[in-house]
């Protein structure tokens, strides 16, 4: 056993405390604004639509909040690690000293407090971005001011392709995703199939496309651009592959846009259903 | 009561291979295979145009691997005691008696056989799965197709993520607690030792199905097998089932045994405050064991039916609804999730003490901890479905309940930090992979933090940030945790040393790579690169090339390991002390390697095991003449 | 060498063990595969609950799904009275009425098995496949796992039935050698009294019974009357 086991290693437990609580403070008051500035500014996913820019504030407090926990922890192993090394090779016990119920409770304070705070700020900008870009079923919970007026756009996914319905432009059908910019889009995101996700990355928009249901989105567009589209979510063969680009164009191109769509697709639009939130094809159980 | 051991007599020549043993259950699994295999075929029949593609039955495929592996368990001996109990006989223990190398390719009822049969049998599936990533990374070297057809990259990543979740599930509760709990709680045995030994033997049928796999062609739906893509897949799916139910079943009676151990089966005078905190992190664990396995096996009961007699619980046009499936497998999923940490948790807190000579701090704390993981876990499973689509009006409860998970894992956190705080610290290997947890373990709960958030995990759900914030906490911390147990305990498994320079070369290149590997991928991840996706953006090759390289580090640090594990016990072969670490805890106490009883005498314990700078003796005491 | 044990240690000695372990194992094992049993049979509630409220087109229950009440009530039936019988036989091994309680056991059994092939009737007379609907697949689904169950607790009660059955005829006194289950090579007995396993069996199994028949009637009413 031990050979001396009664011997306490370590001294002066109070000053490490009082040293380890002022490095760690001054730390953090450095580290804080250093990664949430250094890092947050360029923090994804971009400034696409508001509610891209919702997340992106989201993951800069997130970032914040996180510096200073991270800090703890780290520089608590380093200080232990140097400063509570066993020295020399006989075998010294430590302090038996079983907990403390001052630090517990304050501790218990200090998370409880992180977390609520998160969870209350990330109630607030799910309100706030109407439901923050998240796919939200066929009945939103999170309603964006105007939505009554909202622009509404279908993505339909299928092995392995995304097609787009405007049912504001006759139902027309397209290949092609365009967007007016500085507007309210309502995504219907729908599926053919099996379970895809509809991920329009630079717009912080992300809505599983399942086969029978209408997961809506609101989106409110920024200025024109291009950005991606992937499926998020694996749905067989050729998953990898389905991706696409989108725009967003300026309101009067968006117009002559779906009007140039509505010509070019009309030979193929009789042979279409007619526009609906689902579409239920016959069961077909091994179509890949 | 006279009770003669009669020997067995010794066979001899090619006699020696009849009996219970791996052979004879491998001859009839493949018996049971073709017997299900033809059966299934005869169900059908030809005339349904559906099922006339050969390969591709799926009533012949599930009834010939589960034909298959109740051949195999029949031919290992698990008949045997079931059908003495039909007949009505009583049980017997006596099993755990056999002698040599055999007794580990057979059923063995002694826990100490059996956790040493786990170790090596999840290493071999560990090093399949490790296999598949270090394929799925060479394939993503390059931003397109390059060495697998899309159908290959899908089977291995489904090979990759079914085999670590599935058979690392039990990586410390099958070969660490079968081992060491009835040690600390000072038993003789588990209590269901049938069951024990049966829980492993399903985990290697298991296994062997899920691989298996390639045969039918693989299957497309990575480890959550998602629907309808599930209905929808070729037969290589019903391995993916098959494996899924029978590891669904095997946890379900690992948990229920570690419960009734810890439960029943404790020594005189360990009270509840006194369990080591290993026990508690394995009754935590088992209880979500218990408990969330059977709803894995239901849905994938389920799941079956939807194959085979064609109802309909996953196809909306029929009837059903995918979201039935998401549901029902996160209700399983989350707590699994837990499964992978908290024994992890336990092993740290239970590593602490010895090494920095401290009684563990705060230990009710650590206990409602990990109790309260346990119950929180429950709560949480619709952070899987913030993008679902599925209705929005929970979001914020779920946000808030994934969240406060945070505060119970925060408390064991704090109690290891502050048994560190003025303590004596030895640098010991074990002590390395226990730090270097709280490493992982701190940026794996920081990054879920983001993924709980609904705005954040709008754009990083489904993409490599998650992949990287659960390759953080299962591999950075369920693994190290794994690593340090090996370390900590192969001495009194095996009663010899691990090398210890071969050691920490192992720790400091797995530690580097492991970070260097998914560090980046967070980045990967909120730079919109999709998981399980074979192509992605030409912009974000050098990352990816760097995590590749990573990763082949990562996986040549394993070599490391298996090197010193060879090195040391086949070769080396230096004998450990019974209690090279100086720990008080009680199977320290026992020689190395145990005896085959465990104890003489059931001790009674007088304490708990982290009396560190007090002279008192350990834990144990001896009562004095008679027989407990 | 430890104080705590040695290495060479006689079998007798160090592996006999009190009755009531045993009984305080099976008791646990009763009520977490009780436990177990109940998160199993929770994925088929919530499967028939969620898809009845989604009636995704149209296609929870069309009308002609409509199982034969008079069976299921009837299996309900039997499952419950196995469960009744299994606790008065339970009551008859306390007091040491052992034949009445065989007596009761056979009769448990006989109901039990009753129930399955009148399951079995029941899938085989219905009018509607395991592919019309939602509804008919939770119908399916849940009655095949509920006759899974069914039998393992089948099988566990013939074991206990089996066990007082053989050794009927040894009131107080040792089975005859060479009885040892499980074990080839030696002529003892773990258990010296085999008997004494049969009290916290049933106790066990009684617990599990009365818990299945209660999943059972929980069946009957989701399927049958809702």
């Amino acid at each position: 056993m031990a050979a001396s086991a009664t011997t306490h290693g370590g001294s002066g437990g109070q000053n490490y405390g009082r040293l380890f609580v002022i490095l760690w403070i001054g730390i953090s008051v450095v580290a804080t604004p250093l990664t949430t500035i250094v890092l947050g500014r360029n923090i994804p996913p971009g400034n696409g639509s508001t509610e891209a820019t919702s997340q992106v504030l989201d993951n800069q407090v997130l970032l914040a909040v996180s510096t200073p926990i991270a800090v703890f922890v780290l520089l608590f192993l380093g200080f232990a690690l140097t400063v509570f090394r066993a020295r020399g090779p006989e075998l010294v016990d430590g302090p038996p000293v079983r907990g403390d119920s001052r630090i517990q409770i304050l501790w218990l304070v200090v998370t409880t407090t992180t977390v609520l705070f998160l969870a209350a700020f990330g109630t607030f900008e799910l309100f706030d971005a109407a439901g923050a870009g998240a796919g939200q079923g066929p009945s939103p919970a999170f309603l964006p001011d105007k939505h009554a007026s909202a622009l509404d756009v279908q993505v339909i996914a299928q092995q392995w392709e995304f097609t787009y319905r405007y049912p504001g432009s006759g139902g027309v059908e397209t290949p092609h995703l365009v967007l007016p910019a500085h507007t309210l889009i309502r995504l219907h995101v729908t599926s053919l199939d099996v379970v895809h996700s509809f991920w329009a990355y630079e717009l912080g928009v992300k809505a599983d496309a399942n086969p029978g249901t209408d997961n809506v989105v609101y989106v409110t567009t920024n200025g024109p651009r291009s950005f991606h589209i992937r499926c998020a979510e694996l749905c067989g063969l050729w998953h990898g592959y389905m991706f696409d680009t989108g725009r967003v164009v300026p309101a009067a191109q968006f117009a002559s846009w779906t009007t140039a769509q509505q010509a070019t697709f009309k030979p193929v639009q009789q042979y279409l259903p007619p526009y609906a939130t689902t579409y239920l094809p016959d069961p077909q159980r091994r179509a890949g | 009561m006279t009770d003669e051991f009669v020997p067995p007599r010794k066979r001899t020549g090619w006699r020696r291979l009849l009996g219970y043993n791996l052979l004879t259950a491998l001859i009839l699994a493949v018996v049971g295979y073709y017997v299900g295999w033809i059966a299934g075929h005869h169900v059908t029949g030809k005339s349904v145009a559906y099922f006339s593609d050969i390969d591709q039955n799926d009533i012949s495929v599930f009834l010939a691997y589960i034909l298959a592996v109740i051949g195999f368990l029949l031919g290992l001996g698990f008949g045997a005691y079931p059908f003495a109990r039909v007949r009505g006989y009583p049980p017997s223990l006596r099993e755990k008696e056999s002698e040599g190398i055999g007794r580990y390719f057979s059923l063995c009822t002694d826990h100490k056989v059996v956790g040493i049969q786990y170790l090596f049998g999840i290493g071999v599936f560990f090093f399949i799965g490790g296999v598949n990533a270090m394929l799925i990374r060479f394939e993503l070297l390059r931003p397109s197709m390059q060495a697998f057809p899309a159908g290959q990259y899908l089977t291995l990543v489904g090979l990759h993520g079914t085999m670590m979740m599935g058979i690392m599930s039990s990586a410390i509760l099958g070969p660490f607690a079968n081992y060491v709990v009835p040690l600390m709680i000072g038993a003789r045995r588990m209590a269901f030792p049938r069951i024990e030994s049966l829980t492993f033997w399903i985990l290697m049928a298991a296994g062997t199905v899920l691989a298996t796999t390639v045969f039918f062609g693989g299957f497309p739906t990575g480890w959550t097998g998602y629907q309808p893509l599930n209905d929808q897949a070729n037969a290589g799916m019903d391995s993916y089932i098959v494996f899924f139910a029978l590891v669904g079943i095997s946890m379900t009676l690992l948990g229920l045994n570690m419960i009734a151990t810890i439960v029943t089966m404790r020594a005189p005078g360990l009270t509840w405050s006194r369990l080591p905190i290993f026990c508690w992190g394995v009754l935590s664990t088992a209880i979500l064991n218990l408990l969330a396995a059977p709803v894995l096996v239901a849905v994938l009961g389920m799941a079956m039916l939807d194959r085979t007699a064609q109802t309909s619980f996953f196809l909306p046009s029929a009837g059903g609804s995918p979201y039935l499936y998401e549901n029902l497998f996160w209700v399983f999923g989350h707590p699994e999730v837990y499964i992978l940490a908290l024994p992890g948790m336990g092993i740290v807190l239970e590593l602490l003490p010895v090494f920095a000579r401290k009684p563990l701090w705060g230990y009710r704390l650590a206990v409602s901890g990990l109790l309260g993981v346990t119950l929180l876990s429950w709560l949480v499973w619709q952070h899987h479905l913030f993008v679902s689509g599925i209705n929005s009006d929970l979001r914020p409860f779920y946000m808030l309940s994934t969240e406060l998970i945070s505060i119970p894992t925060g408390f064991t956190f704090l109690c290891g930090l502050m048994t560190l705080w003025r303590g004596q610290i030895r640098y010991t290997v074990p002590l390395l992979f226990c730090l270097a947890w709280f490493f992982n373990f701190l940026i794996g709960g920081l990054s879920g933090v983001f993924l709980s958030d609904v705005p954040s995990d709008t754009t990083t759900h489904g993409s490599f940030f998650s992949m990287a914030h659960f390759h953080y906490t299962i591999m950075g911390g369920l693994v190290f945790a794994f690593f340090a147990a090996i370390y900590f305990w192969v001495p009194k498994m095996f009663g010899l040393q691990l090398n210890e320079r071969l050691g920490k070369i192992h720790f400091w290149t797995m530690f580097i790579s492991f970070n260097s590997t998914f560090a980046p991928l967070f980045v990967i991840g909120f730079l919109d690169q999709p998981r399980r996706a074979v192509t992605y953006a030409p912009s974000l090759q050098f990352l990816n090339d760097w995590v590749s390289i990573s990763a082949f580090v990562l996986g040549a640090s394993m070599l490391v390991f298996v090197g010193n594990l060879v090195y040391s016990l086949l070769f080396v072969r230096l004998p450990a002390p019974a209690n090279p670490w100086d720990s008080r805890s009680l199977e320290w106490q026992l020689p190395s390697p145990v005896p085959v009883h465990n104890f003489d005498r059931i001790p009674v314990i007088a304490g708990d095991p982290y009396d560190y700078g007090s002279a008192a003796p350990p834990v144990a005491v001896v009562p004095a003449g008679g027989v407990s | 060498m430890s104080e705590v044990t040695a290495n060479e240690s006689a079998y007798e000695i160090v592996e006999s063990e009190p009755a009531e372990l045993l009984g305080r194992n099976l008791g646990s094992a009763g009520h977490l595969l009780a436990s177990a049993t109940a998160f199993f049979f929770l994925a088929f509630v919530f499967a028939y609950f969620y898809l009845r409220s989604l009636n995704n087109a149209g296609m929870w229950r069309p009308n002609h799904v409509h199982p034969s009440i008079t069976l299921g009530t009837i299996v309900t039936a039997l499952v419950a009275a196995a469960a009744l019988v299994v606790r008065l036989g339970l009551a008859d091994q306390r007091v040491g009425r052992r034949v009445q309680c065989r007596t009761k056991g056979a009769i448990a059994l006989a109901l039990g098995v009753a129930a399955v092939v009148l399951q079995i009737v029941e899938w085989e007379s219905i009018d509607f496949g395991p592919a019309s609907g939602g509804y008919a697949s939770v119908f399916f689904g849940w009655t095949a796992a509920l006759m899974l169950f069914l039998l393992g607790t089948i099988y566990w009660l013939e074991t206990l039935l089996a066990t007082a059955y053989r050794y009927r005829n040894v009131p107080h006194n040792n089975p005859p050698p060479g009885e040892a289950s499980g074990d080839r090579y030696r002529t003892g007995h773990d258990i010296i009294e085999p008997l004494s396993l049969v009290t916290p069996g049933l106790e066990a199994l009684t617990f599990y019974w009365s818990f299945l028949a209660g999943i059972t009637v929980l069946a009957w009413v989701v399927l049958y009357l809702l």
